[in-house]
């Protein structure tokens, strides 16, 4: 059984990480193609607003519920399969609304909360908040037992880690405690150092923010509860034998210095790391027949071979200290000549995952 | 490939925001922009943000004429508050104290709005400034954090600054926004968002457009077995090149078929470890010869 295999056996949520411009997206999509060749009822989750993986797969758009793209994979891996794939793609911004609205005591409470100008900017920008969304999805979607795979595609960051860090940002938001001093200024535990911190921000904000500020937080006292047992609900699935964390990353100088973090943190997180699917490898290509003489003479050409070599030169240096950091790799894939444009394309990145 | 020589004007401007997504080389190129304007003898601060090699809020001087500053929001926030209160000690228990952590923490417009304050605040102590950008979705909430304080505060200090912040930002003789990408689909199609986001906020500052880590160009060498019933890898080293140049040229069509010119950058042989000090210097000498003759 190859490692791609054993992953796929092992885990019934698959979570891939990663920077952009990996290629996640396709990595993603091709091992739901993979476990879906292995007879799995899968479901990849993706979190691309650039549309990516629908126009890989050939249809218009991927929305809040799963679409059946069985038919386009059957086509394309030409041979016999069992499986299934379906695709998703939460709209995390309505689903933050809807959540919102959920927790709230009573529908005032809730419009009072959606009208307050710094909720409107918080729902829109905070770092958190899609991130969490798309994890309340995957619980719901695996509490259906419709699809016994899921892939969720995390959203491309700066970052790999800031994913894992977003539900812990949340929680922050909602520490009781803070709140707490916000929503009950006259409190009698306020210390002097507040009373002086909420002056001076009162003089530098001007009028009006913090009266905001202030209904901003009593709203947020009243869901709070609520809110820290789901949030516990999703990260105790999260951190059980049921998933398991991939990494993909394209082989760099400090790729070795990534992983060791990303290992760390998960670790920290009680998280499991399975290994790292190795993407844009140059290291299959062969030096091959030369171009006819003129060419393969010219000064562009040696350049071109130049930045080749060197490029590969990196990656094998690169993949030495990978070693170090004792995380398995899974599978190398080689760097496409062309963008995945079609099913065929991604069922042939899904067979280079073995 | 274009010259995309309209693209040397925009380097005249005294303050450069060099924005992107991640990986498309916005710190090399960053870098490598402020060393060239220091070699021409222009007084250059090179700032970015959160840099884990610096400690926060450091600024050192690499070289003549050239500063590295690694903005921190905490730092930054420090010195914005002790600013506008003008008693330090004050300042710094304010942004020590507990409540206001957890607020520019939760609501990270604060941290943003502070960040982009201080590269504000520098501007008339160089003569070129030249920022790498957070990577797009965070680098472009720098300048949206900065829009909502401007609405969500109606008066008060820090309204003021982030209107007048908003106006240095989006006026075309003093401010350029530059969109970095690779000649590949995603990078390309993101750097659109990016500057159509930009056209948004600053409506009368466009973004001017510069394509890095451009493959050399073989003249005469075809692609010779390519055909779409082939898988989308490469065999050989002659293949990988055809099909990667083939490749650039269409995916660089997201760009020109708007009517955009980029500048452009050659590709050169990447640093074999993390220090790229080569890799900065050669294209450091490329730009300068391309574009601040």
């Amino acid at each position: 059984m190859s490692a791609c295999q054993k992953l796929i056996a092992s885990r019934k949520i698959i979570v891939t990480c990663g920077t952009g411009g990996v290629g996640k997206t396709t990595v993603s999509a091709a091992l739901a193609f993979k476990a879906a060749s292995l007879g799995r009822r899968v479901c990849v989750v993706t979190i691309d607003p650039a549309k990516r993986l629908a126009t890989s797969l050939g249809i218009g758009a991927i929305g809040d519920t799963p679409v059946d793209v069985t038919a386009h994979f059957v086509h394309a891996w030409a041979a016999s399969v069992t499986g299934t794939v379906h695709a998703l793609m939460p709209d995390t911004t309505k689903s933050f609304e809807a959540f919102v609205r959920e927790l709230a005591p009573n529908p005032g409470a809730a419009d009072r909360v959606m009208r307050n100008p710094i909720y409107q900017i918080f729902a829109r920008e905070f770092s958190g908040t899609n991130e969490y969304m798309a994890l309340e999805r995957l619980y719901a979607l695996n509490r259906e037992e419709r699809f016994d795979c899921i892939i969720l595609d995390t959203p491309p960051s700066r970052n790999t880690l800031q994913f894992l860090k977003a539900p812990e940002l949340l929680a922050r938001f909602f520490d009781e405690r803070l709140i707490r001093w916000l929503v009950l200024p006259s409190n009698k535990i306020v210390s002097s150092g507040m009373k002086m911190a909420l002056g001076l921000l009162e003089k530098l904000t001007g009028a009006g923010f913090m009266t905001n500020l202030l209904e901003f937080a009593a709203a947020l006292f009243e869901v709070r509860a609520r809110f820290s047992a789901n949030l516990h609900r999703v990260m105790d699935l999260m951190r059980s034998d049921q998933v398991g964390f991939v990494m993909v990353a394209a082989l760099a100088p400090d790729l070795a210095d990534e992983v060791n973090r990303f290992a760390h943190v998960l670790r920290d997180q009680r998280f499991r790391l399975d290994g790292l699917l190795l993407n844009r490898s140059l290291l299959a290509l062969r030096p091959g027949a030369l171009p006819e003489a003129p060419i393969a003479s010219s000064s562009e050409w040696q350049r071109a071979l130049e930045v080749l070599e060197g490029l590969r030169a990196r990656e094998n240096g690169a993949s030495e200290r990978l070693k170090q950091t004792g995380v398995q790799i899974l599978a190398r894939i080689p760097e496409l000549a062309r963008d995945v444009h079609s099913v065929e394309d991604l069922a042939h990145v899904a067979r280079a995952l073995d | 490939m274009p010259s995309g020589s309209g693209f040397s004007e925009c380097l005249r401007r005294r303050l450069i925001f060099v924005g992107g997504k991640g990986g498309v080389g916005k710190s090399v190129v960053s870098e490598a922009l402020g060393r060239a304007y220091a070699a021409q003898g222009l007084r250059t601060l090179w700032i970015s943000f959160e840099e884990p090699t610096m400690d926060p809020g450091a600024c050192l001087e690499l070289s003549a004429r050239l500063w590295h500053l690694n903005c921190d929001a905490e730092a930054a926030f420090e010195e914005y508050v002790s600013l506008k209160i003008g008693v330090p000690g004050l300042a710094r228990v304010f942004v020590k104290n507990k409540l206001m952590k957890y607020l520019s923490q939760a609501a990270p417009g604060m941290h943003d709005l502070v960040s982009v304050g201080k590269v504000w605040f520098e501007r008339d102590n160089y003569d070129r400034i030249v920022v790498d950008m957070p990577s797009t979705g965070y680098g472009l909430s720098l300048f949206q954090s900065t829009a909502n304080f401007a609405k969500l505060f109606r008066g008060g200090p820090i309204h003021a600054d982030a209107v007048a912040m908003l106006e240095t930002f989006g006026d075309p003789s003093q401010t350029a926004h530059i969109v970095l990408a690779l000649p590949e689909e995603m990078p390309l199609q993101e750097g659109l968002e990016l500057a159509a986001y930009l056209k948004g906020l600053f409506p009368q500052n466009p973004a001017t457009y510069l394509v890095n880590r451009v493959f050399p160009r073989v003249p005469g060498l075809r692609d010779s077995k390519k055909a779409s019933t082939q898988g989308p890898f490469a065999d050989s080293f002659a293949e990988y090149i055809a099909s990667r140049q083939m490749l650039e040229t269409r995916n660089l069509q997201i760009w020109t078929s708007q009517g955009i010119e980029p500048g452009s950058i050659d590709a050169f042989p990447p640093p074999q470890d993390t220090h790229q000090e080569a890799l900065v210097q050669a294209v450091s000498r490329h730009l300068a010869q391309r574009y601040l003759a």
